[in-house]
């Protein structure tokens, strides 16, 4: 479908420059120096306006760069590499230089006949390359220049569709009435011109700045300003996917993730159905006083909750202290052992330290996130089940309806219908909730030693048996002695990909929110 | 019959409830004995509170305890000060952003303006730990970490495509008419938003103005990679330091206790205080604007 259209398009205009020879000549024009067309066209104003831009743009790049110096010093220093656009270009040829590179020249060596440092204030071409700072310079240089790009394209348009209507109505829009038209279609971009620059450079340049890692070396193997960042292509892709240890590593973690993101949605759903359904059933008196109280776990931030349950389930925590209180230890214990959970039976019950017992790791983070998610869903269906219709029970009652038969056939698929939206994002809120897992296991029980490929022992960030994807990669990032920046930007591209996926299908759900009247 | 059927849903309905408020509230209350229990052990926690041997000892830590000797305050209420600084200045950045981009989306007419908001809609859909490693190389490089303001200004950023959308579905549901009746009185775009507008969106900018307000309270990803240093740290970089065991200097369950209690009271309430706004909040998001 899209496909289509698209060559349709480039069709369409193609015929368009066939039928208007005379303006395609002021689009080639403009083409060559922006502004030329629109002078061709005799619209002085407008031509001044885009030919200023072009000066602009090279000023910029001629003052922020070294040029003048460039041939008194050439000759100074001959033989030996050398790199004339790192060290003599403007803001946009040495950005787009040192994202392509990363960087060729470290201190404490030789370049052009002197000694490299770390920072030279008087010769700034003797300064030592840092990866980071022109992998940030060049994405921002990128878009400036795209953005210039941008302005170039719509003289070229404008230089054709101007000369058209020219050609047409034989008349030409003066530069007053253009400047007047340009204010007002310009008014929207002026004022979010502080949103853009914020979303640009918090938002959009650190997304790309994440992505592009995961084509580089760069881990804590390489010391940032001693050592230079390279390009690597897809050599860390090949890496985690032909190591197999590394491979099982990630399928296990993959699939708890999973199984995580859909228990921990389904359960309190199911959970917070009941409790709705219960509160509002006709049986239970003084409705608003339960429904506080079941609310309680919402109002309290999860980070908290979070933490307390850590220490409630700590070898001295609550939990244990109360199965001992109670004298059901030891069949908890061996109950525990007998579905699978426990590996070993312990008196305590070692909740989340050893690797025997990952699945009842597993449960306890289900369980704990019931407690933390149900009351959502309880406020939701319960705001729904207020909105239900009567008449529609009436009917099935008159018809001879069971309780449970308009329970499955018209209750259910209301709520449902009404809370999918909501299912949804608690889902894809799940599949990246790191909290859970870092705040209550910190992704431990560990695997069993002998699991852990060596080459993760080696290269640090080893995930524990409860670590889901994004609590992996925090580790992988950020922990001491991994750091491994291009591993985890491949595992956050796959998330990436993932929640692209579902946001398609929710943007295709929802158009009303985006589109415009 | 009948009866009999009766009074068991109704025993079933209330052990039902009973059941579920006990399991809510066993681990708060748990939490709130121990925040008053003396020493630093969990087994020193009483199951059965006696209230003749509370002690104020955490409480008395909490307000008393330097971590580096740099500081000119204890570690808790600076933290508290330096998180309510982030959020004080969240909550404005939101704001203006919010409103002035939402207003734009929802009543200008621009060339790129779908493709702009198709944008918005893209970027909120997408968690912001996916520019973190980013964020954090940069910062680092040109010296910014430990800059509580240089944080609010991500957590500022990071809210915007969303908010956008929350002010924006709000924002169209007012009628036009009464910004063109504006506009033949002659009142300019300006005017219009913060004369005729901004008074009727009070309620959705309530909204994201304590949705703002909260979220540097609850996050810790964020802080813990950008506020690095000691006495820079947040609240939540705080609570997970007491906590987490492998921290054996400042492992202190108890004392976490505390200081948990005393940032999740004011939060409750205003949570509590906010409930219906939310439940608005969180179908809004979902629903056709």
């Amino acid at each position: 479908m899209k496909k289509r259209t698209i060559i349709d398009r480039i069709k369409t205009s193609f015929a368009n420059i066939k039928a208007n020879p005379d303006a395609f000549k002021s689009g080639l024009l403009s083409v060559l120096v922006p502004g030329l067309g629109q002078l061709r066209n005799k619209q002085k104003i407008k031509a001044a306006v885009f030919f200023g831009v072009f000066i602009l743009f090279i000023l910029v790049e001629l003052v922020t760069g070294g040029y003048i110096y460039l041939f008194s010093e050439l000759q100074t220093y001959p033989g030996d590499p050398i790199y004339i656009i790192r060290d003599y270009g403007g803001i946009f040829t040495r950005g787009l230089w040192g994202l392509i590179t990363l960087g060729k020249v470290t201190a404490q060596t030789m370049y052009r006949g002197n000694l490299v440092s770390a920072y030279n204030k008087v010769i700034p071409w003797l300064s030592a390359d840092n990866s980071v700072t022109l992998l940030g310079n060049g994405l921002i240089a990128l878009i400036l220049f795209s953005l210039y790009v941008g302005v170039w394209i719509t003289s070229v348009r404008d230089a054709f569709v101007s000369k058209i209507t020219i050609l047409k109505s034989g008349k030409i829009e003066t530069g007053k009435q253009y400047i007047k038209r340009i204010w007002v279609e310009m008014f929207p971009f002026i004022i979010l011109l502080p949103t853009l620059v914020m979303v640009l450079f918090f938002i959009v340049i650190p997304f790309l700045f994440s992505f592009l890692l995961a084509f580089t070396n760069y881990t804590n193997a390489v010391k940032v300003p001693l050592d230079l960042i390279k390009w690597k292509g897809f050599a860390t892709f090949a890496k985690i996917a032909s190591d197999a240890g590394w491979v099982k590593i990630f399928m296990s973690v993959i699939a708890w993730t999973f199984l995580y993101a859909i228990m921990a949605s389904f359960t309190c759903y199911v959970m917070g159905m009941i409790n709705a359904l219960v509160i509002e059933s006709r049986y239970v008196k003084a409705k608003k006083f339960w429904r506080t109280l079941l609310i309680v776990p919402w109002a309290i931030p999860s980070m908290i909750s979070l933490m307390v349950f850590r220490n409630v389930f700590d070898l001295n925590g609550l939990a244990n202290q109360l199965l001992v209180a109670l004298k059901i230890m030891g069949p908890v214990s061996n109950f525990l052992h007998a579905v699978g959970l426990q590996g070993v039976v312990g008196d305590p019950i070692y909740w989340f330290i050893i690797p025997e017992n990952g699945n009842l790791a597993k449960a306890v983070i289900l369980m704990v996130n019931l407690w933390l998610g149900a009351p959502y869903f309880m406020m939701l269906i319960t705001g729904v089940l207020t909105t239900l219709p009567k008449d529609l029970y009436e009917a099935a009652a008159i018809d001879g309806a069971t309780a449970w038969q308009s329970f499955r056939r018209i209750t259910l698929p209301l709520i449902i219908r009404a809370t999918l939206p909501a299912i949804v994002m608690t889902f894809t809120f799940n599949f990246n909730n790191f909290g859970a897992i870092y705040f209550l296991t910190g992704g431990g029980p560990g695997w069993p030693t002998a699991q852990i490929p060596t080459s993760m022992y080696v290269s640090g960030g080893v995930p524990g048996q409860t670590d889901i994807l994004i609590s992996w990669i925090y580790k992988l990032s950020f922990n001491n002695n991994a750091q491994l920046y291009n591993i985890a930007a491949v595992y956050s591209i796959l998330i990436f990909l993932f929640i692209g996926f579902i946001s398609v299908y929710n943007l295709s759900k929802s158009k009303g929110l985006w589109e415009d009247d | 019959m009948r009866i009999l059927k009766k009074v068991l849903a109704t025993s079933v309905a209330y052990l039902w409830l009973l059941g579920g408020v006990t399991v809510v509230l066993v681990p708060i209350a748990w939490m709130i004995v121990a925040a008053f229990s003396k020493g630093i052990l969990l087994n020193g926690v009483p199951l059965i509170p006696d209230p003749s041997k509370f002690s104020l000892e955490h409480f008395e830590y909490l307000f008393t305890y330097m971590s580096t000797s740099s500081q000119t305050m204890a570690d808790y209420p600076g933290a508290f000060l330096r998180t309510l600084s982030i959020a004080v200045v969240n909550t404005i950045g939101v704001v203006f952003f919010g409103v002035i981009t939402g207003f734009v989306f929802a009543r200008l007419n621009f060339i790129g303006k779908k493709k702009l908001l198709l944008t918005m809609m893209v970027l909120q859909m997408f968690p912001s730990f996916m520019g973190m490693i980013a964020l954090f190389l940069i910062f680092r490089q040109f010296g910014w970490l430990n800059q509580p303001m240089y944080l609010a200004l991500i957590y500022t950023a990071g809210s915007i495509p969303y908010n956008t959308f929350l002010v924006r579905g709000f924002m169209r549901n007012i009628p036009r008419s009464l910004d063109e009746a504006a506009a033949i009185d002659g009142a300019t775009n300006l005017q219009i938003l913060s004369k005729i507008l901004f008074p009727l969106i009070v309620p959705i900018v309530g909204f994201i103005a304590v949705g703002a307000f909260m979220a540097p309270w609850l996050d810790f990803m964020l802080q813990n990679v950008m506020l690095p240093a000691k006495d820079q740290m947040t609240v939540a970089v705080w609570l997970y330091r007491t906590t987490d065991p492998f921290n054996t200097m400042f492992y202190n369950p108890l004392t976490f206790m505390a200081g948990a209690l005393l940032i999740a009271i004011p939060i409750m309430i205003v949570q509590f205080f906010m409930q219906k706004y939310m439940v608005y909040g969180l179908t809004s998001g979902a629903e056709k604007g």
